[in-house]
C-alpha cells in the first residue's frame, strides 16, 4: 500500500525571533563593553581574562579613530538626536579638519572589545554609540546592546569597520531612513491594540 | 469522514513545549485539540481532496494567465497599475511557486467546494506538516490507532523536494515574517527546515528590519544582500508599502513569486466561476457590485447575467459576502433567505470591493464545522489540516485538528 506520509518531518521550532534557525547562527565572539578606558583597566587586572591593560589602551586609541572616521554625521542636530536620543549629540570633531562643512554627530559612548579566534586571535574594537530607544550599537548600527558595559558573545560582524563618513556630505533626514520599508500597509484597517496576523 | 473521540495522550502537553509549539494553547482555549481526530477512506482522501485540489491548482494557473492580460481584471483584482507589468514579467518568466492551502468545505460526500486560495501567505504550516504527523506516529505506536491506518501528509518532503527543484543548491534564502508573532515565526521555521534539508541557507529577517543598499537592493539586519526572499506578508501589501517602488529594480528573487498577488485575492473566486462555470469544486461566484441589484429584485451587470440567472435561486437560498483582501474570517457574513444569519465582527477588511459566493453546505460533527485546508506545494497536493469551529465562520482562534485514513 503505498504510504500518503512523510517518511520522516522536522519537529523542533527553536523559537521565536532568536534568530536560531538552525545552523543560521553565526559563530560567535567573546566580547565585552566598556564606557571608558579606566574600566576597561579595571577589569583587565582580573585573572584568565583574554585581554590587558595594554589591549584596553590599543583598542581604545583604535576605537576612538574610527568613531570619528565612521560614525554617522548629521545635517542638523535635530535629526542627530531623532536618532540617537536627545543630551546624545554634539558637533563633529573633525569638522575643521575635514572642511567638509558643518556637522552634528552622536557622542562616543564606550567601546566594545571582542577576541577574533577567526581572524588569527587578535581582538579588534568597534566604538559605541546611542541610539534613540536607549540601547547602544556599534557605528553601523546594526546590532543593539542594552548597556555599555558587560560581557557577553556577539556575531563578528559587530567588529565590522562601519563605511568612512569623514569628509562625506552629512545625512539628510530623506538619507536616514533606508530600513522599515516593509510591513507598514496593511490592507486592513489598524486594528485598535495588539498586532495583526500577516498569515492567514 | 467521521470524528470519533480518541484518547489523547498523556504527555502531549509537554511535548508541544519541548518541541517549542508554544501555541497549543491560545487565550485558555485549546487550539490543537486531540481528543477527537477526522477519519477519511483513502477513497475519500484521492478522489474527493487530493485530485480535485491538484486541478483546482492548476484552474487557478489558467486563471493568471488570462488576467496577465487583461486590464480590466487587474483592476478589478486591485492590483496598482504601477506593479501589473512586475506581476505579468513574473508570470512570463515562469517564477515557480512554493506553497499553497485551498479550504475547502467537505462533509464525506459529494464534491468538495473551494471556499477560498490562501495561495501566499498561509499559516498553521507546522501543526498540518510536523505536529499531527507525530500525533500520528505516536497514536499508531501506542495502537490507538490500527496498523494499517495512515494520514495524507507528505508536506514536509513535498517542501524539501520543491526547494531542490526551484533553487540552486547551497541558494542562500532569506525568510522573513513578524518577529514578534509566534505562528508566524512557526511557520517560517517550518519552511527554513526544509529549505536547510535541501541543502540551501536559510536565514531569518524580521520584516521590519529589511534594509535598501545604496545600490537598491534589499538587505537582511546584518545588511547582507537579500538574493532570495520568502516573505510571509501579503503581496497586496507589499505592493503598497513604502519599498514598493524597489520591488522590481532590486533584482530580489521572491517566494511566493510576485503572480501569486492574483490568487491570493478573493476575486479570483469570480474568476474561477467566469472561466469554469458549473465545476463541481466551484461555487457560483460574483463581484459584489455586479449583483447587488439583481439580489434585490433589479438586474445585474449584463456581463454576468447569464451566469447569475443560473445561479439565482442557489444564491437566494444562501450565500456569502466578503471582502477581496481579508484574512482570518474578517469581513464575511452568512446570509440565508435575505437575512444575515453570521457574521464576523472584525471588519477591518471591509472598505474593499466585496465578492458574493454561493453558501456551501458547511458539515457539522458533533457541534463543529470543519474547513479542510488542502496543501499545495508547487504544483500537487500533498496533505490536509483541518480546522473546526462551533461558529460557521471559521476565524483565527478555530481549533485545529489531527486527521487519519483508515478504510
Amino acid at each position: 500500500m503505498t504510504r500518503k506520509r512523510s517518511r520522516h518531518v522536522a519537529l523542533v521550532l527553536a523559537g521565536t525571533a532568536t534568530l536560531a534557525l538552525a545552523g543560521c547562527k553565526d559563530d560567535r565572539v567573546e566580547a565585552q563593553a566598556f564606557p571608558d578606558l579606566d574600566s576597561c583597566i579595571a577589569a583587565s587586572q582580573e585573572n584568565g581574562l583574554w585581554f590587558t591593560e595594554d589591549d584596553c589602551r590599543k583598542n581604545f586609541a583604535a576605537a576612538q579613530k574610527d568613531f570619528v572616521e565612521t560614525a554617522p554625521r548629521y545635517a542638523s542636530k535635530e535629526l542627530c538626536e531623532q536618532e540617537h536620543g536627545a543630551g546624545n549629540c554634539g558637533d563633529d570633531p573633525a569638522a575643521q579638519q575635514s572642511g567638509g562643512g558643518f556637522s552634528f554627530m552622536p557622542l562616543l559612548m564606550g567601546y566594545m572589545m571582542g577576541s577574533m579566534m577567526s581572524r588569527g586571535g587578535g581582538i579588534f574594537s568597534q566604538p559605541m554609540v546611542r541610539s534613540a530607544n536607549g540601547s547602544y550599537t556599534t557605528p553601523r548600527g546594526e546590532q543593539s546592546f542594552a548597556n555599555n558595559s558587560g560581557k557577553g558573545k556577539v556575531s563578528p560582524q559587530t567588529f565590522q569597520r562601519a563605511p568612512t563618513t569623514l569628509g562625506k556630505p552629512p545625512m539628510t533626514a530623506a538619507q536616514v531612513n533606508q530600513r522599515g520599508g516593509f510591513g507598514a500597509s496593511s490592507t486592513a484597517r489598524p486594528a485598535a491594540g495588539g498586532s495583526r496576523s500577516m498569515g492567514g | 469522514m467521521d470524528k470519533p473521540a480518541l484518547p489523547e495522550r498523556p504527555n502531549w502537553r509537554d511535548e508541544a513545549d519541548r518541541l517549542g509549539f508554544t501555541f497549543a494553547d491560545m487565550n485558555g482555549a485549546p487550539y490543537w485539540d486531540e481528543t477527537s481526530a477526522y477519519r477519511f477512506t483513502l477513497r475519500e482522501i484521492e478522489e474527493d481532496i487530493e485530485n480535485p485540489s491538484t486541478e483546482l491548482h492548476a484552474m487557478c494557473r489558467e486563471a493568471v494567465a488570462n488576467v496577465i492580460s487583461s486590464e480590466e481584471w487587474m483592476e478589478r483584482l486591485a492590483i496598482p497599475s504601477e506593479h501589473r507589468d512586475f506581476i505579468a514579467t513574473s508570470w512570463k518568466r515562469n517564477d515557480p511557486e512554493l506553497y499553497g492551502r485551498l479550504d475547502l468545505a467537505y462533509d464525506g460526500s459529494g464534491p468538495a467546494k473551494l471556499l477560498e486560495y490562501n495561495a501566499d501567505t498561509p499559516t498553521s504550516l507546522y501543526e498540518s506538516a510536523s505536529y499531527q504527523w507525530l500525533w500520528f506516529e505516536e497514536q499508531q505506536k501506542r495502537s490507538v490507532l490500527s496498523a494499517d491506518a495512515d494520514q495524507f501528509n507528505g508536506i514536509h518532503e513535498a517542501l524539501v523536494a520543491r526547494f531542490s527543484t526551484i533553487c540552486e543548491p547551497g541558494e542562500d534564502v532569506h525568510f522573513a515574517a513578524d518577529a514578534s508573532n509566534p505562528e508566524e515565526y512557526a511557520t517560517v521555521e517550518t519552511l527554513a527546515w526544509a529549505a536547510r534539508e535541501a541543502g540551501l541557507g536559510a536565514h531569518f529577517c524580521d520584516l521590519a528590519q529589511i534594509g535598501l543598499t545604496e545600490e537598491g537592493q534589499f538587505a537582511d539586519e546584518q545588511s547582507r544582500v537579500i538574493g532570495t526572499l520568502f516573505k510571509l506578508y501579503p503581496w497586496e501589501d507589499m505592493l503598497r508599502d513604502e519599498f514598493a517602488t524597489h520591488l522590481g529594480p532590486s533584482g530580489t528573487r521572491f517566494i511566493e513569486p510576485p503572480w501569486k498577488a492574483l490568487l491570493s485575492n478573493k476575486g479570483l473566486l469570480p474568476l474561477l466561476w467566469d472561466m469554469f462555470p458549473g465545476h463541481p469544486n466551484l461555487l457560483p461566484a460574483f463581484f459584489l457590485e455586479d449583483v447587488r441589484d439583481a439580489l434585490a429584485g433589479g438586474s445585474p451587470s449584463p456581463s454576468i447575467a447569464a451566469a447569475f440567472a443560473a445561479a439565482r435561486d442557489q444564491l437566494a437560498a444562501g450565500h456569502v459576502t466578503k471582502p477581496i483582501f481579508s484574512r482570518e474570517g474578517a469581513g464575511v457574513t452568512i446570509y440565508e433567505r435575505g437575512h444575515a444569519t453570521a457574521f464576523t465582527r472584525d471588519d477591518s477588511y471591509s472598505h474593499h470591493p466585496m465578492i458574493l459566493q454561493a453558501l456551501a453546505p458547511m458539515p457539522e460533527f458533533g457541534g463543529f464545522h470543519p474547513v479542510i485546508g488542502a496543501w499545495i506545494v508547487g504544483e500537487t497536493c500533498c496533505g490536509i489540516g483541518l480546522r473546526e469551529d462551533r461558529a460557521r465562520i471559521t476565524h483565527n482562534m478555530s481549533r485545529f485538528k489531527p486527521h487519519f485514513i483508515e478504510g
